[in-house]
């Protein structure tokens, strides 16, 4: 309708009208902005503030009072676990992704390539997988880490999380290879390479903005993970970080503000901000199948 | 040429779809060949027998631990039957879990609904600064949830609750320990809410982009021909662009249930269930019989309750799923 207006106004009117659309939509979004935003905000105070400046409701909590402080990091560094679980997250994270690698990548060129009988089946088959819930499996799964013996240790969790990183991950893949053309695969093996050696020489170097995408939904949907860590590592020097923070930070009723917000944060700001930038992905990933 | 890009990103939009195809080389991808398919399922197999093997196969076993009184320390388990689902289902708590699941993945999906669409079409408009707003709208979904939720347990604090702070300077709400102080995670039905609005505030940037991918697909000139065609605004909408984003719109809404459905993570570090089991849902109460109390047997009994409840998302997602292959 806007455009509509805007044809037949003369251009003052239309630019009066234009401020007037972007006052009305900036109103409407404000609360929005707020609701999203201002935990963050606050999060990033406490962590900054010192003790008793968070216990204070005499005045507007939003701001300092007393100097800001590095002083809940250091607790963070110096009394808690704290590097270690970031070593942890850091390791997890990279063993996860090369499982998912190794296996998403050959299953997701396989469905999107090579015309097999049930392909499409099967690859709807493995992302269903990706719905099957860890509530649903976390029992099980712990016999199986028992099994592995691997309890207490942040091995299991590198076993665990490719159950979801691998569906979503080849699902993505395959989508991603379909838009790679056959030509560049055809010129390769007419040159003499093998179908492996096309998919290795040719296929590959040109998917790189797909593997990395991989790599990075490994990292963050691990990064999502609560339940599996809870429920399999229990020994505080091999918690990822999530776990480390929610759990070890409160000492039965002592809850140690500051620094649950400063480790909190210090981990979380990074993934929010990778995972933003490649959220546009993971929609196409799961809603992709349905625009057509 | 329906090999339309499925997920991920095109590597290079401008690529062509098809070429010229080179006749021999072409036919060989083509013709059913035993040597192409031996090479398709070997590379498809470490994937299928990871998640069958670490997905599948716990799903079965946890259908046989149901059905055996299996302990953390008893290695050796009894079958029993059905009797761990029946002792599930005389016990009030399961009852109170399983109205709790329901209240909230409802209440919360309403909710996120109603925030999601109408941030959907505010998002939809051209404006100056679009894209700032739009990152910093959809960090609730991307932050780590445990993160998150510490956040938001702070806020919710009994004493230094900020929420309370900023109600009692509206003068909404008396001083801390009047009658009309809310005490967030501590009052049953309050306790209940505040779960709740944690989820929708996580998930109504997901609802939001969803629904924002579905009204951009839409090509412009079919509403426009809708329009010449006479069509009213409401008509246009009802008739033309609900149905074209209804797929994206039911996966949308089967991916949020099934993670509303299975989260603990927010209820347990929130309120543990309490106060005295006013917000126990199905995973908390599977996760303190199964692995808290050790009662493998009876913990995967209460997590499979949670498998009817899923299904039809599973349903309607498969099925949006499979259209598109005709």
């Amino acid at each position: 309708m806007a455009t509509m207006a805007m044809t037949v106004s003369t251009p003052r009117s239309h630019r009066a009208k234009e401020v007037r659309r972007h006052v009305l939509i900036y109103l409407g979004l404000v609360p929005f902005l707020i609701l999203a935003v201002f935990p963050i905000f606050w999060m990033a105070v406490t962590a900054l503030k010192q003790e008793p400046d968070l216990y204070r409701m005499d005045v507007v909590p939003f701001w300092f009072h007393l100097p800001p402080t590095l002083k809940n990091f250091n607790l963070l560094f110096y009394r808690t676990s704290y590097g270690a679980w970031i070593v942890n997250t850091m390791s997890i994270s990279f063993w996860v992704s090369v499982i998912t690698l190794l296996t998403a990548v050959p299953a997701g060129y396989a469905l999107a390539r090579l015309r097999l009988p049930f392909a499409e089946n099967l690859g709807i088959g493995i992302f269903l997988t990706y719905l099957v819930p860890p509530i649903i499996l976390f029992i099980p799964l712990s016999r199986v880490v028992s099994t592995l013996n691997l309890q207490d240790s942040w091995w299991s969790l590198v076993v665990v999380y490719p159950t979801f990183t691998i569906p979503f991950c080849t699902w993505l893949l395959m989508g991603f290879f379909k838009t790679v053309p056959f030509e560049i695969e055809e010129a390769a093996m007419v040159d003499g390479c093998g179908q492996f050696g096309a998919l290795c020489r040719v296929v590959l170097p040109v998917s790189w903005p797909g593997l990395i995408t991989a790599v990075i939904f490994s990292f963050t949907l691990s990064m999502q993970d609560f339940l599996y860590s809870l429920a399999f590592v229990a020994f505080s020097g091999q918690k990822p970080v999530p776990l480390g923070v929610a759990t070890e930070l409160i000492r039965g009723d002592v809850y140690f503000w500051g620094s649950l917000m400063a480790g909190a944060l210090l981990v979380g700001v990074p993934v929010a901000i990778i995972y933003n930038l490649f959220l546009d992905k993971f929609i196409t990933g799961i809603t992709g199948a349905a625009i057509k | 040429m329906t090999d339309l890009p499925v997920g991920g990103a095109a590597p290079d939009a401008s690529l062509p779809a098809t070429l010229a195809p080179r006749a021999g080389v072409r036919a060989m991808w083509r013709r059913p060949s035993a040597r192409r398919y031996a090479f398709g399922y070997t590379l498809l197999a470490p994937a299928v027998l990871y998640v069958g093997l670490l997905v599948g196969l716990p799903f079965l076993f946890s259908l046989y631990l149901a059905m055996s009184d299996a302990s953390v320390g008893e290695p050796i388990a009894r079958f029993v039957g059905l009797e761990n689902f029946k002792a599930a289902l005389e016990s009030p708590t399961f009852y109170v879990a399983l109205r709790n699941s329901l209240v909230f993945t409802i209440g919360a999906g309403i909710m996120k609904s109603l925030l999601g669409t109408t941030l959907a079409f505010l998002l939809v408009q051209p404006f100056k600064g679009r894209k700032v707003v739009r990152a910093l709208i959809v960090i609730p979904f991307t932050l780590p949830i445990a993160v998150s939720v510490l956040g938001w347990k702070w806020m919710f604090d009994s004493q230094f609750s900020v929420i309370n702070w900023a109600l009692s300077q509206l003068h909404l709400i008396g001083g801390y320990g009047s009658a009309s102080w809310p005490v967030w995670l501590g009052q049953p039905t309050l306790a209940l809410f505040s779960v709740m609005f944690v989820n929708v505030w996580r998930g109504f940037p997901f609802g939001a982009i969803v629904l924002l991918a579905g009204l951009t697909s839409i090509p412009p000139e079919i509403v426009d021909a809708a329009r010449v065609d006479g069509a009213s605004f409401l008509a246009r909408f009802r008739k033309v662009i609900v149905p074209m984003i209804a797929p994206i719109l039911f996966i949308g809404a089967a991916f949020d249930t099934v993670f509303t459905l299975s989260d603990l993570s927010i209820v347990y570090l929130l309120t543990n269930g309490g106060p005295d089991g006013s917000t126990e849902i199905l995973p908390t109460l599977a996760y303190e019989v199964g692995i808290r109390a050790g009662a493998l047997g009876r913990g995967a009994a209460i997590s499979l309750f949670l498998f009817p409840l899923l299904l039809p998302a599973i349903i309607i997602l498969l099925r949006t799923l499979r259209r598109r292959q005709y």
